[in-house]
């Protein structure tokens, strides 16, 4: 599955720590939900939207 | 920006503190091996590298502070009870081992003192499942039940296959507890391949 979450990173100058550290999750699942190594599950992908104000159709994409 | 923040950390790491015990306790049986120091004097020996158990659990915690949320707290207190297991592992491994050989015990003193150790065994096995249990990081639970099915698959798989060469009478007799070690083993081939796929070890 592909995502927008490095951009929307980056606009916001969030390192992949301090996206963790919203999420409550640790930077290695930052990385490799970015890199599409691992898709999260539908609650994770709530919570990154709601951490973005988006919807998750918005971050995310069929890949 | 950076991709990769790291906090600072302080100190030496646990595997350090670990190591040198291994390292203590293997010196010891080298020696008892070699006839340079008696079966008691080896046990008593092996008893205190223990005490370098608090310095490694102090720096694991060190460390799982230093990471995030919930990963942090489930290992903390993954690590605790290996920590607390291993203990009672070489406590009990090195009392039944004195015990047989400086005393004749009873039928039942000898059973009740070869569960023990497998019995601590036992009580890692469990430490797993409850660090999976409580792990709330989602993608380090996925990661932590993949090293469990390499380990398991590993330590099956090699007891299966060394146990039909041993019927065929083409290698020796193992005990059944080192599969237990191989699985643990097993468990460190399984980071390998989280590794390999997913870019990091896990958290086991």
């Amino acid at each position: 599955m592909k995502n927008r979450l490095k951009v929307l990173r980056a606009e916001r100058d969030w390192s992949q720590q301090d996206l963790a550290d919203r999420l409550g999750v640790s930077r290695q699942s930052v990385n490799a939900i970015e890199t599409g190594k691992y898709d999260p599950s539908l609650p994770l992908a709530f919570t990154i939207a709601e951490t973005f104000a988006m919807s998750i159709e918005e971050i995310f994409e069929r890949g | 920006m950076t991709d990769t923040l790291k906090a600072p950390q302080s100190g030496r790491g646990p595997m350090v503190y670990v190591g040198i015990m291994f390292a203590a306790i293997g010196t010891v049986i080298a020696l008892a091996a070699t006839g340079a120091i008696n079966g008691p004097t080896a046990l008593v020996l092996m008893i205190a590298p223990l005490w370098l158990i608090i310095p490694a659990i102090k720096a694991a915690n060190r460390k799982a502070n230093a990471s995030c949320g919930g990963k942090g707290i489930a290992n903390r207190r993954y690590l605790r009870r290996i920590a607390m297991f291993t203990s009672f592992y070489l406590a009990t491994l090195a009392l039944m081992t004195f015990v047989s050989k400086s005393y004749d015990p009873s039928l039942e003193l000898r059973t009740f003192l070869a569960i023990l150790p497998g019995l601590a065994i036992a009580g890692m096995f469990w430490a797993i499942g409850r660090l999976i249990i409580e792990q709330t990081d989602e993608f380090i639970r996925m990661l932590t039940i993949r090293q469990s099915l390499w380990a398991t698959g590993f330590a099956l798989s090699a007891a299966s296959v060394w146990g039909f060469l041993e019927q065929a009478d083409i290698v020796i007799h193992v005990d059944a507890y080192w599969w237990a070690v191989w699985w643990f083993f097993g468990l460190g081939v399984g980071a390998i391949a989280n590794r390999i796929q997913y870019g990091t070890w896990g958290a086991a």
